[in-house]
């Protein structure tokens, strides 16, 4: 965390659908020029918290900021403040993208000199310069989601707020929305991005926060959240041949914690293993498989990736609820 | 397999409300109908008038109802599978295009047998009072509004397979079975008893529309005929729908094939990267091209109504221009016409016809550019894009009535030389003349309101716009029926107060066209009128406030 001032302040933040409960005490700081990725399953209440913020439901209780105006109570200052781009892109028949972007920038009372500029602009930020003169409705899903961004970027808000924008896209559109993303808070915009596209998210979000049945389940830097989900890491060790494998196990299971789950497969000639125990001590299990001639052409740690994380997360909480 | 298909169209279709709805008001409508004029003395009325008189009206009624009616089931069933996604499916099945065809037709047929089925006890009980053949009159009647429902359903299936959206599906089908049924009998109306081959083709023409064909069966001659003797409509009719009916189910189904949902996307190409030559030719045919490239809205225009007029189809200024000069040609020939014909109709009866015909123009209009001002942004997705811009309910509202108010005094306008032509003939009509203008004005802005009004209150726009229709269809002719049956079904009083919210009714009575001149529905109406578009205002100023609202 640096010192840069909050942008997103959310505090207790609940949302009561008669006996459903779609958040639940939700809270978190986001600084500027963060991207916090929102993830959760289906009905985790992401888009709901998302609607919140932009000011287009109500909160049963709690409250929520960003850049010190309140959401709930101040909602003309925060269309000012915040660029939104919903799950549907909301197309227009027969207009063309840049009539399109000049509706957008007139309601947002843009003057039409400067609007000008401001829509080359952002169509140049999100790269869909190409796009000026098609129509709308015969745009592709990757070209709609770029020029919802670019919609979204016509008044320059300082905070960004984009309901699953990667969803439906191939995977170069894919690389060029993360590119997109990258660059808007190179700018200094803060981004909340949900998305169930967890790998997209990991690579580009500082923060992360996991909703499960409205509740925040985890929230901070994603090495962080690995720290703390996976405190036993998984070790793989790979064998020349199928023949050393029982013999490396037997090594492993004498060297880690006697609970630990060692799995043998000798179709692939290799032994995997989780283990608490501290990098230092991996090198003398290591040493003690060379010495003991068992053919090591590697001795690797997985690394755990978002999808895990977000899976172990979930499953914790369904264990602690039955 | 075409079964399938003829269960799943019925079935969802009796499961919507607005089936439900339509079942029900047509068995207490008819079942009204006979009980108000039930005889309720002992004394036997053997000329069998009486029963005439509510037979007539069940028939215009029936016919009235399935016109305005039944074009909303088809018209939206080919283009909704075709945007879901689901005509894709069948396509890739083993069905044949014919079977699909078949079975979607069916299905929409059986629902409507179902409707003329509810009205069977009406046409018994009007049969009970004596006096109405059932060879001659209830069963013909039946098995030509059977033939109508067979080619309305198949031209809306036609349409439903050209159009892309399920509201643009229901506009066109209203057009065209206003053309059809009403607009088809305009050109006989004028010509006719004069030499040529034009006045041949106009009689044939007349017999597109099942009103000719009704009027003969329930005794009331045939439209517009004046006395003069018709030759073989019945006939004519029955070779037109049935010639038709095949035609359109024969088009729709050799389109039902993988190259419906094979469509290029538009490239956008625009004039300005056009060569000079191209772009002076363009503006000559054009005169405002719409390929151009726009200037930026302007500071002071809303720019929801902008935004309006670019998303219309027709709303672009070129269109405009041309269904402004198709009106005003239209109010010019048609004063010219009736001074230059042979009949001298007098320029009430020129007034009547075009009052009539404005209201028509305003009837198919005014819902279709109404109806999905507000349920087509929520069906899309783009009132959300509204509600997060610093725009007010208030402002967003008045962009979008605007819009469609310029459109409908622009039109209004264009068929006001008419109505000069008429003062020039007779100088004292003027002051009328102003008070049908009024008229015409509360009836476009009660048209407008109330469209956007149920537009505030559906979410899909094809609902909004099918309910428009109807309630405007129930004010300005369902109204009417009461008219026809005056003298004998209603009395007097009954019909003047049913027709002092109908402000087509308060124009002819202005005008005093032929029928109308023994009513006062003025200021009445205008009262109506008045309170009828505050009540809508209200609903859809409180509904745009309340959908502004967070959830």
């Amino acid at each position: 965390m640096n010192d840069q001032p909050s942008a997103v302040v959310v505090k207790d933040l609940t949302k009561v659908y008669g006996q459903f409960t779609a958040l639940d005490r939700l809270s978190f700081e986001l600084e500027q020029g963060r991207i916090l990725g929102l993830i959760g399953p289906n009905g985790a209440g992401k888009t709901t918290a998302i609607k919140i913020l932009v000011g287009l439901a109500r909160a049963s209780g709690g409250s929520a900021s960003i850049a010190g105006h309140d959401c709930l109570r101040q909602p003309k200052r925060i269309k000012r403040l915040v660029g939104y781009m919903p799950d549907v892109f909301g197309s227009y028949d027969n207009m063309r993208v840049w009539e399109y972007l000049d509706f957008f920038g007139a309601a947002f009372g843009i003057r039409r000199s400067r609007r000008r500029g401001r829509i080359d602009e952002v169509m140049e930020m999100t790269g869909s310069t190409y796009m000026r003169d098609r129509y709308v409705e015969s745009l592709s899903h990757g070209m709609k989601q770029r020029i919802g961004i670019a919609r979204t970027l016509l008044h320059d808000p300082s905070v960004l707020i984009l309901d699953e924008p990667a969803n439906g896209l191939d995977p170069q559109a894919r690389i060029e929305m993360r590119q997109i993303l990258l660059r808007l808070a190179e700018l200094g915009k803060t981004l909340i991005v949900s998305s169930h596209i967890l790998p997209e998210l990991a690579r580009i979000c500082d923060v992360v926060a996991i909703l499960n049945h409205g509740k925040l389940e985890a929230f901070g830097p994603v090495d962080g959240i690995m720290r703390t989900i996976f405190q036993k890491r998984t070790i793989e060790v790979q064998l020349d041949d199928e023949q050393g494998v029982a013999g490396a196990a037997r090594l492993v299971r004498e060297s880690i914690e006697p609970d630990a789950e060692v799995s043998e497969s000798p179709s692939e000639a290799v032994v995997r293993f989780q283990t608490a125990k501290p990098e230092s001590e991996m090198g003398g299990l290591l040493a003690s498989l060379v010495a003991a001639q068992i053919p090591v052409t590697q001795f690797r740690e997985i690394p755990a990736d978002l999808e895990d994380a977000f899976l172990s997360v979930t499953q914790n909480a369904k264990q602690a609820a039955s | 397999m075409g079964h399938a298909i003829i269960e799943r169209e019925l079935i969802s279709t009796l499961r919507t409300l607005r089936a439900l709805v339509l079942l029900v008001t047509v068995a207490i409508a008819f079942s009204l109908l006979v009980v108000i004029r039930w005889p309720s003395n002992a004394t036997v009325e053997l000329s069998g008038a009486q029963a005439q008189e509510v037979f007539r009206l069940f028939a215009y009624g029936l016919l009235a109802i399935l016109v305005l009616m039944i074009p909303a089931f088809p018209a939206t069933s080919v283009v909704r599978e075709k945007n879901k996604g689901t005509l894709a499916l069948l396509l890739n099945s083993p069905m044949s295009p014919a079977s699909i065809y078949l079975g979607k037709a069916m299905g929409m047929l059986g629902f409507v047998l179902l409707l003329l089925i509810m009205s069977v006890p009406a046409a018994t009980a009007a049969y009970a009072m004596g006096g109405i053949s059932w060879f001659r009159q209830i069963l013909p009647l039946y098995g030509i509004l059977v033939l109508v429902l067979v080619q309305y359903t198949t031209l809306a299936l036609l349409i439903s397979s050209w159009t892309n959206t399920t509201d643009a599906a229901l506009r066109t089908t209203y057009a065209a079975v206003m053309l059809a049924a009403v607009v088809s009998l305009g050109p006989h109306f004028f010509l006719q008893g004069q030499p040529g081959l034009l006045p041949i083709l106009a009689d044939w023409l007349r017999c597109v529309s099942p009103v000719p064909v009704v009027m003969e069966l329930v005794g009331h001659g045939d439209a517009g005929t004046f006395g003069l003797a018709t030759t073989e409509t019945l006939k004519r009719f029955l070779l037109f729908a049935g010639g038709s009916s095949l035609g359109f189910a024969g088009i729709t189904i050799f389109r039902l094939n993988a190259f419906l949902l094979d469509r290029p996307r538009p490239q956008g190409v625009v004039t300005d990267e056009r060569s000079t030559a191209q772009r002076w030719a363009r503006r000559f045919v054009f005169l405002v091209d719409p390929h151009r490239r726009k200037s930026g809205i302007g500071l002071l225009v809303n720019p929801i109504m902008v935004k309006e007029f670019r998303t219309r189809r027709f709303g672009r200024i070129h269109w405009l221009l041309r269904l402004v000069s198709v009106a005003a040609l239209a109010s010019l020939m048609l004063t010219y016409a009736a001074t230059t014909g042979t009949i001298d109709w007098g320029v009430e009866t020129i007034g009547g016809i075009m009052v009539v015909l404005q209201v028509a123009l305003l009837l198919v209009l005014a819902p279709s550019l109404a109806a999905n001002l507000i349920s087509a942004e929520r069906e899309s997705g783009g009132w959300e894009l509204l509600m997060m811009t610093p725009m007010s309910a208030v402002s967003i509202l008045f962009g979008k009535l605007l819009s469609v108010l310029l459109t409908l005094l622009l039109i209004m306008l264009a068929t006001l030389p008419g109505y000069l032509v008429m003062i020039w003939i007779h100088p004292p009509l003027r002051w009328q003349v102003w008070q049908v203008l009024v008229c015409l004005g509360w009836m476009a802005l009660f048209a407008m309101l109330l469209s956007a009004a149920v537009s505030s209150l559906c979410r899909r726009t094809a609902v909004a716009t099918t309910v428009s229709y109807a309630l405007l269809g129930v004010v300005c002719v369902g109204t009417m029926l009461a008219w026809l049956g005056a003298g004998t079904a209603f009395g007097h009083g009954i019909v003047e107060s049913v027709l002092q919210i109908n402000p087509m009714a308060a124009a002819l009575t202005i005008i005093e066209a032929p029928g109308f001149t023994t009513y006062h529905l003025v200021p009445a109406n205008w009262w109506w009128m008045g309170g009828m578009c505050a009540a809508c205002t209200l609903v859809v100023l409180v509904q745009t406030w309340r959908l502004t609202r967070p959830s």
